[in-house]
Formats: structure tokens, C-alpha cells, sequence
């Protein structure tokens, strides 16, 4: 009993280090590891986004990257058309996909299992093929170049800098963690999770499932789009690659080797999934045939994803 | 061409592109109704089946070998990776299942490229199916009847393999109650790595048939994968019956579609699948909702 | 308790030294390396996936001028280092290593570039990041247009140059009534929109168009479409997998017996890969190693010995594109872009493919267009693109800053 109970201040402690030193990087680190740290935060958010969702419900989605491509169309037209400063078009992007999510929440959730899966992979490919037609909006294959951070009135202007718009995405994702971390812990969490063990029997104890479904995808996808809606700033770009099925794919990968469940697990898998492609392909060309054996180890070695491993270590080593 | 010409050689058209479609779709489906994996290295299993196709055609100097060849080796290749990979993974949770298929998908994809290189590589029909016969005047390739042919022969053999034969039998039993048909004595680790060979060695039947209409190259997997889901799906995991269907139904709307509203191209293939899955989320044949 | 955290604490503060040790130096190698040191020369290209055959083309054509230029005593006394690295195709992931290179590795002099959908989303940073790009095969007419920035300037023959040689090429030929195929993306509008213009220009019919999606695998809907539409010819603007798919397939239909094929990009790479369907093709192509210049007739001497094979198209592009950088740095007398800019801007150089000249107005290099036709040739066991007219560079060029001629 007390052994939990140091373990979880332990957590808490050491999460708070890392904050702290997620807060202070700007100070030490430079230019370019800012740059990847505030893409791994992104992508961080993406990932834990997926992970309620996934993690929680155990709703897989084969189309995510809806979620992201379309936060990143939104917030990149509206700095590029309308003049919105960064903070009012990243956030109204996310928005925006929230309760376009409850759309594709219902549509998606009159299946279940794998052709739910099939569903969203569906409808993001729908979304990939409009992105890539409708040109007049979205620019077709083209896609949204030379997206501005628009500074606006009320100050923002500290946003647009590196330092500044990193503290925003890292914001985003605190953010969003905290409101995941909520929504778990509450009895909103409790329904998700036995819809995850087992549906039927959630369903005969009185609840509407599908509800609660639909809203955990809608919320999935809102965050996502939140995370999407940062990248088009970020980038300074927003194109169909940012739709397409092998987004969705990666991002499933990325909650899954971090640890699906564990909302913080899949922000580190994140990083782990960018830093790796990254630096593999900086060192040689057949990367791609390392990443894959990597995958590979971790579902025959380490299982429960990076957050297990971690977790494993500190049990092993326990206090005197 | 007149227009019963027109529709005549589009008809042969989409008979033989539901055909590539189908061997695409069965293996995955056959694969996915046995284990319930979704295999995300299909595509590339599809792309090595081309390549090892190339190697044997230009080895042998003959199509067939290739034909024959191909099949077997990479499905050879699934029976050694299932027992010695994914043996392991079937008390743990389908995510396992995912990740595993993800990084084979890396690893096939950057082995291909690692073996026969970067450029795209021609993988000729033989010439007895080189031809051209006249539909009503129009030339109409003689490969393309061939591949429709297949298919229609490949469709009746496995039907009568699951039907008719005791593997068969063994495969329908076990994927219907695996721990029923356990108890009864069924070798099931046999059946899956079995099956799980056939799947790949039909994804890589449906590369080396496809060879020479789109030549071998990196490219493929990535092209083909969604196509294998979207048939399998439209027609129901782990239906047979089902991903013939979803073939033919797939290749039907591509080819007409294609042809009267080519702006909807990229969309078609999306749109059926959807509204499939609404009116029934199964799949047209499938059994889970 | 406090033994689970004191390993933290002490890992934080190494990071923390470590890091501001990290911040401390580059700085000053930074001033250091300016003005000797090797010039860097960044190129993120797509080494892997579908256009991987085209980065690795681009690859070997910038290494094999590093090396012949390194062993003449590099630019300006400084030995050249490129930094090649492998995007996979991917737009986020070539911002991110083009970024990298200028930011972790202070290289500020970008190529070789694949996609144009990379390429477009490099662009607007090219200020930001105080680089210059010359591309070595971005076709998309708009990168000299509305896409155009100061810091991009453009080595290689673009789309409406090459759709304007097959144009200028029809206006003597007997063809009158012309279909378009193009891929469904910019490019291919771009290209086949360019192609409208001059059909209907040269009072020559033009029937219709349709585009295919990248990946299509199956043609035969657009080889019936071409056929009934009852034209002489068709203009193809296809590239990589699907230009082979549609050549293999087109010949398995016998199309080319009843319509010509033109297309607007003609490489060896598709010619080995469709083999004799590629026969008769008649196309513009960007560079050709069988185009009879000296300086051509050395640098194809110079690849048959290093790889035992002739250059592609792709290939003498970037060896193009390097002389271009090499000149401009030469010029400039150094590799700042405040420098290098407006030194590229109006020069002129003689290249393999003729005089090159980068027009000060939009950066378009200013070079001939040339028109092929794959022919069966002794000496060679897959057809080779024979060079069958020229065209001057100030009538293949478009007007300045447009997609459009003047006559």
C-alpha cells in the first residue's frame, strides 16, 4: 500500500522534473534541438490524442491523421486568409475539428471492431481525396506554403518566435495532458475503460455506448486537430502527405511502441518514432530496414512500449 | 468502336482488374479469418512476389517459372516468419499484431530496395500471352484474358480447397471456434502457419501476375495495400466469398468510374466502402458488426 | 525516497552542462568556418520509397562533380562537402533535415530536392533560414511564377519548357488533333494546361484530357479514353511507376499503332523498365546523354568510367546544377547568399547541354529544349532516346515570371 503510494509520488516527482526541464530547454539547447523538440512535442500531442481513443476504448482508428491533416489545413487558412493571430487560429482549428469529429464519431460508431477501424480509415481517405481536388481551398497537391504566425494585438507577438511557439505547443500538450489525465481519472474514464473490457456488458449496466464513444472520438480528434493546428504554423506548411493513411499508420505505431493506455507513454513513442527516423536516416540509407527490426524487438522484447520499459526499471530498482 | 464494342472490352477490362484485385484480397482475408491479424506487410509481400518473380523470369528466361516460383517461395518465406515470429504473439493483444506486421512492412520494403535497387524493373508476359485478339474489331490483350481466366480458376480452386478438401475443412473449423476445433485434437499451430503461408504466397501470386501490366518497383506496396483492405472489407473479413465479391465490385466501379467521372478516381474505391459499411457494417458477407 | 531522485537531479544537471557547453561552441566554430573550411553543400533527397530511382539519380550526379571538383582543389581553394540525406518523399521530413542542415550544420546552400511537393514547402524558408536553393529538377512552373522567392533559382529545364519543345516540335509535324493524359496533380496540370494553350495556338485541335491518379495501376479506362476520342496523338505527363504502367499497358493495347505517344519527360530508367513498349516514344526530354556537345561527349565519358554505364536524365541535370552553384560561388567570390544571389542572377554558363543562363528576372536557367525519339541503336540493349531537333533557349523559355510564350 504505501510501496503504490510512493510509486505514484514518484512519478509525480520525476514528471514535474521533466517539465521543469521542458520548460527550461529553450535557455540551453540549440537551435535545431529546439526545433526537433518542439516537432516532438507536436507530435506528442498527436499521439496521446490517439491514445484515449485507442488506449482507453480500445477504438482503433485507421485514420487519425483526419484528425491532424485537418487541424493543419484549418489553422493554416485561416493565418494565411484571414489574418487570425496564432493563437485564435489554433485553437478555433482544433475546435473545428472537434465537432467535425462528432460527424465522424456517429458515422464510424455504427460499426464496431475492425470495420469501425475500416470506417475512419474511410473516411480519412474521403478527406485525402477532397484535399487533394478541391484546390481553390486547399491548394490541391500543393497545399497551404508559406503559412505566417500572424502576430495579432493583445501582445501575441512573443508567440511567433522559436522560443515562443514552442512554449505554446508545449502549453498545448500540457494542456491537453491534463484534460486527458482528468477525463480518465473521472467517471466519464471508468465508462471508457469498460467499454473497453467488455462493451456488452457496459451497455446492459445502462449506459448509451455509443454516446460516449462518439464524444471520446470527437475529443480524440479535437486534440488531434489541436496538434495538427500547430504544425501548420510550425512547418509553415500544410499538404495532403499530412492526410494519407501512412500518417495514421505511424501514429498508431507511435502510441503503441510508447505504450497504449498510459496518455504519457505515447507522447514519448512519439518522440522516440521521430528521433529515430531522423537520426537512422542521417546514418544510412536502409533506415527504413533498422526502424522495422526495431518495431519488430519491442512486440517480441518490451511489450507494454517504452512507458512499460521505464516502468520496469524503476520497479526493479526499489528504494532501501 | 461501337458501343456495345466499348462496353464489351470495358467488361474484359474489369474482369481482368477484379482478378489482380482478388488475389490481392484473398490472402488477406483468409489470413485475417483464421488469426485475425491484420497483416500490414500485404503490400509488400505483394511487391516481393514481383521482384522474386523478375529474378526467376530472368534466371529461367521463362514467365512460368516465375509464375510457379514466386508463389511458393515467398510463401515459404510466411511460413518461417509466423513460426518464428508471430507464434508468439497470439495470447497477447492485437496490437501486437499490428506493430509486428508495421516493422515487417519496413524491413520487406527496405530488403526489396537493398536486393534489386532502386529502379523499376521489367518483368515481361510470355509471349504465347503477348497477343491481341480482336473484340469487335478493337485489340484487346490476350494478358489480361489470362488474368481474368486465373482468377476465375484460383476463385474455384480455393473454394473447392475449403470446401472439399480436410486442410480445408481444418482451416473453416478453426476459424470459426479455435479452441472447439484445439479440443478436438486440430494441430492448430500447423493450420496457422499453413494459412498464413497461403496468404502470403497469394499476395505474391497477385504480384507476379501484375508484373508485367505495372512492372516491379518500390512503389507497389505502397500503392496496393489500401486496395487489399478496402476489397476485404467491402466484402467482409474473413469471407472468401466475400473478397471476391469486393474484387469484382471494386473492379467494376474503377473501370466505368474511371471512364465516365474520372475526377472521382481517387474518391470511388472510399465511397463504396463506406456506404457499404453503413447500409452493413460487416461487410457484405462479413459476420461481426 | 530521496535515492530514487538523486540520479535524476544529477542526470539533469549533466544535461544542463552539457548543453550549454553544446550552446557555447558553435558559435565560435560558426565564425571560424565561414570563410575557409569546406563549402556544404545540403541535399535532402528522397533516396527511398516511390521517386527514390530519381534521388538516386540526383545523388550520383552531384557526388561525381564533388569528386572531380574536390580533386581540382575544390571552389575557391575549400574542398566541397555535400550532405546527403534520405526525405523517403516526405514534405515534414525534408523541411526537417533542409533545417537541420542550416541550422545544426550551418549549410546554407541547398539542391536536389525531389518532390515538388517538398520543394514547395522549402521555399518560403529560404529567407528565413538566408539559403539558397537551385534546383536540379522541379519542374512546377509556378516555382518561377507566383511561388517565386529570391533566394530559389531554377538549373533545369521546368514543365512548360518541356511541354513548349514538344509543342514547337508539332507545329511541322502532320498531327492535328491531340488528346492529354496527366498525372493528377499540379505538375500535370500544369504541363497539360500548357499544352492546351499552344495546341490551340498553332491552330492545331486539341480533343481533351483526363487525369489519372498517382498509383493507378490499372490504365485501361484512359487507353480506351484516348482511342475513342479519335485523336492523332496523345501528350503524356506521366513520370516514374505510372508513366511505366501506362507505356506497358498502352503497348499491350497496341495504342501507339493507332495514336502517337508524346510525352513531356523522357529518362532511361522508364526505358529499361518497359523495355520496346518505350519504342517510337517522342518526347522532350531534359537532358539526353546522346545530345552532341563536347562538354556532353566528356562528361559521359567521365560516367561510363566511374559507373560503367551512361548518364540519365536526372543525372546530367544535378551535374548541370552543380556547375551552375559552382560558377555563381566562383563569381561571387564566396557562398553568403547576400553574395551568391545576385551573382547567380545573369550568369551564364556552357554546359552539357549547351549555354545555360540564369535569367535575372525569374532565376530560370535559359537553356536549349530538346525533342527525342527512342530508337532501337547498335551498341545498346534497351532503345536510347536519339535527339531528333533542338530549339533555342529564348523560345523554350516562357516570358518572364509566366507560364506562357509569346507567340
Amino acid at each position: 500500500m504505501t510501496g503504490a503510494t510512493r510509486m505514484k509520488g514518484a512519478t509525480r516527482l520525476i514528471c514535474i522534473v521533466v517539465l521543469l526541464a521542458l520548460v527550461l530547454a529553450p535557455l540551453g539547447l540549440p537551435p535545431f534541438a529546439m526545433t526537433l523538440l518542439t516537432e516532438a512535442v507536436i507530435l506528442g500531442l498527436f499521439a496521446m490524442s490517439l491514445d484515449l481513443m485507442f488506449g482507453y476504448t480500445r477504438l482503433v482508428s485507421f485514420g487519425h491523421a483526419a484528425a491532424y491533416g485537418f487541424g493543419a489545413y484549418a489553422s493554416g487558412w485561416l493565418l494565411l486568409h484571414t489574418g487570425m493571430p496564432l493563437l485564435f487560429a489554433v485553437f478555433a482549428a482544433g475546435l473545428l475539428t472537434g465537432v467535425l469529429a462528432i460527424g465522424i464519431g456517429w458515422m464510424c460508431t455504427l460499426a464496431t471492431g475492425v470495420s469501425f477501424s475500416m470506417l475512419t480509415l474511410a473516411l480519412a481517405q474521403l478527406l485525402y481525396a477532397i484535399s487533394f481536388k478541391w484546390t481553390s481551398v486547399t491548394g490541391g497537391s500543393d497545399g497551404l506554403a508559406g503559412i505566417p504566425r500572424t502576430i495579432g494585438p493583445f501582445g501575441f507577438a512573443a508567440l511567433s518566435s522559436k522560443a515562443g511557439f514552442y512554449y505554446l505547443a508545449l502549453g498545448c500538450l500540457v494542456g491537453g495532458f491534463l484534460v486527458c489525465f482528468a477525463l480518465v481519472r473521472s467517471p466519464f474514464g471508468a465508462v471508457l475503460r469498460g467499454i473497453r473490457e467488455n462493451e456488452s456488458k457496459t451497455t446492459a449496466l445502462g449506459y448509451n455506448t455509443r454516446l460516449y464513444k462518439i464524444a471520446v472520438v470527437a475529443i480524440s480528434y479535437g486534440l488531434g486537430g489541436l496538434a495538427g493546428a500547430l504544425y501548420a504554423p510550425f512547418a509553415g506548411f500544410a499538404n495532403t502527405e499530412l492526410l494519407f493513411w501512412l500518417l495514421s499508420g505511424q501514429v498508431l505505431i507511435m502510441v503503441i511502441v510508447g505504450g497504449a493506455g498510459t496518455l504519457i507513454g505515447p507522447v514519448l513513442g512519439a518522440a522516440f518514432f521521430m528521433l529515430m527516423e531522423h537520426q537512422l536516416s542521417a546514418w544510412t540509407e536502409a533506415w527504413a530496414l533498422y526502424f522495422g527490426l526495431i518495431f519488430i524487438a519491442f512486440v517480441l522484447f518490451a511489450p507494454e512500449g517504452i512507458w512499460g520499459l521505464a516502468t520496469r526499471l524503476r520497479r526493479a530498482h526499489p528504494r532501501p | 468502336m461501337s458501343t456495345f464494342g466499348l462496353l464489351l472490352s470495358q467488361f474484359a477490362d474489369a474482369l481482368s482488374q477484379s482478378a489482380l484485385l482478388f488475389f490481392l484480397g484473398v490472402g488477406l482475408t483468409l489470413i485475417f479469418g483464421l488469426m485475425r491479424i491484420v497483416n500490414f506487410a500485404h503490400g509488400a509481400l505483394y511487391m516481393l512476389g514481383a521482384f522474386v518473380g523478375y529474378s526467376l523470369a530472368h534466371w529461367s528466361g521463362n514467365y512460368w517459372v516465375a509464375l510457379a516460383g514466386a508463389p511458393m517461395l515467398v510463401g515459404l518465406f510466411g511460413v518461417a516468419f509466423e513460426f518464428s515470429i508471430l507464434r508468439r504473439l497470439y495470447r497477447r493483444d492485437a496490437h501486437a499484431f499490428l506493430m509486428v506486421t508495421f516493422g515487417l512492412a519496413l524491413v520487406l520494403g527496405e530488403a526489396v530496395r537493398l536486393t534489386w535497387g532502386s529502379d523499376a524493373l521489367k518483368v515481361a508476359a510470355p509471349p504465347a500471352l503477348s497477343g491481341v485478339i480482336f473484340l469487335l474489331d478493337e485489340p484487346f490483350p490476350v494478358y489480361r484474358l489470362f488474368l481474368a481466366a486465373t482468377g476465375i480458376v484460383v476463385a474455384v480452386a480455393i473454394w473447392q480447397f475449403l470446401e472439399r478438401s480436410r486442410l480445408g475443412l481444418l482451416i473453416r473449423a478453426t476459424s470459426q471456434n479455435a479452441e472447439m476445433a484445439n479440443a478436438l485434437g486440430v494441430d492448430i499451430k500447423l493450420i496457422r502457419s499453413c494459412v498464413f503461408g497461403i496468404g502470403c504466397g497469394l499476395a505474391a501470386l497477385g504480384g507476379v501476375l501484375a508484373a508485367p501490366l505495372v512492372t516491379a518497383s518500390n512503389g507497389m506496396a505502397a500503392t496496393v495495400i489500401i486496395d487489399a483492405f478496402v476489397i476485404v472489407i467491402i466484402g467482409g473479413m474473413g469471407s472468401f466469398l466475400g473478397s471476391l465479391i469486393g474484387a469484382l465490385l471494386i473492379g467494376f466501379v474503377q473501370v466505368f468510374g474511371n471512364y465516365y467521372a474520372p475526377d472521382f478516381a481517387l474518391a470511388f474505391m472510399y465511397l463504396v466502402m463506406l456506404v457499404v459499411l453503413v447500409v452493413r457494417p460487416g461487410g457484405l458477407l462479413g459476420k461481426e458488426a | 525516497m530521496s535515492g530514487q531522485f538523486r540520479p535524476s537531479r544529477r542526470a539533469m544537471l549533466k544535461v544542463g552542462l552539457a548543453a550549454t557547453a553544446t550552446v557555447a561552441s558553435p558559435a565560435v566554430l560558426r565564425s571560424a568556418r565561414a570563410d575557409t573550411g569546406p563549402i556544404k553543400i545540403g541535399l535532402p533527397l528522397a533516396l527511398t520509397g516511390a521517386l527514390g530511382s530519381v534521388g538516386q539519380q540526383q545523388k550520383r550526379g552531384a557526388e561525381l562533380w564533388a569528386k572531380v571538383q574536390n580533386a581540382k582543389g575544390g571552389i575557391l581553394g575549400r574542398q566541397i562537402e555535400l550532405l546527403i540525406e534520405d526525405t523517403a518523399g516526405n514534405p515534414a521530413n525534408c523541411v526537417r533535415k533542409a533545417q537541420e542542415m542550416v541550422e545544426r550544420r550551418d549549410c546554407r546552400l541547398l539542391t536536389g530536392i525531389t518532390l515538388s511537393s517538398e520543394a514547395l514547402a522549402v521555399v518560403p524558408k529560404l529567407a528565413e533560414w538566408d539559403s539558397i536553393f537551385i534546383s536540379s529538377d522541379n519542374g512546377d512552373g509556378r516555382l518561377t511564377a507566383e511561388s517565386l522567392v529570391p533566394n530559389f533559382f531554377r538549373a533545369n529545364i521546368s514543365g512548360p519548357m518541356g511541354t513548349r519543345a514538344v509543342s514547337l516540335y508539332l507545329r511541322s509535324a502532320k498531327l492535328q488533333k491531340f488528346y492529354a493524359l496527366g498525372l493528377d496533380y499540379a505538375w500535370g496540370h500544369n504541363s497539360v494546361q500548357v499544352f492546351e494553350q499552344e495546341t490551340t495556338k498553332s491552330k492545331k485541335e486539341f480533343i481533351g484530357k483526363v487525369f489519372a491518379p498517382t498509383g493507378t495501376k490499372d490504365y485501361s479506362p484512359y487507353i480506351t479514353k484516348i482511342r475513342q476520342s479519335g485523336a492523332d496523338a496523345v501528350f503524356l505527363v506521366l513520370q516514374g511507376d505510372d508513366n511505366n504502367a501506362f507505356l506497358s499497358q498502352a503497348q499491350q493495347y497496341r495504342l501507339p499503332e493507332k495514336v502517337k505517344l508524346l510525352t513531356e519527360i523522357v529518362d532511361l530508367t522508364s526505358i529499361r523498365a518497359v523495355g520496346d513498349a518505350s519504342l517510337g516514344l517522342i518526347g522532350s526530354s531534359r537532358y539526353s546523354f546522346t545530345y552532341d556537345h563536347p562538354l556532353n561527349g566528356e562528361f559521359v565519358a567521365l560516367w561510363k568510367k566511374e559507373h560503367n554505364t551512361v548518364p540519365d536524365t536526372f543525372e546530367g541535370e544535378q551535374w548541370q546544377c552543380m556547375k551552375v552553384f559552382e560558377a555563381g560561388i566562383v563569381k561571387a567570390g564566396g557562398i553568403e547568399a547576400a553574395k551568391l544571389r545576385p551573382a547567380l542572377e545573369d550568369i551564364e554558363i556552357e554546359s552539357v547541354k549547351g549555354k545555360v543562363h540564369i535569367r535575372k528576372c525569374d532565376h530560370q536557367g535559359v537553356q536549349q529544349g530538346f525533342m527525342v525519339e527512342v530508337v532501337k541503336k547498335p551498341g545498346f540493349d534497351t532503345p536510347v532516346p536519339e535527339v531528333i531537333a533542338t530549339f533555342p533557349g529564348d523560345e523554350t523559355t516562357p516570358t518572364c515570371n509566366t507560364m506562357t510564350f509569346k507567340d
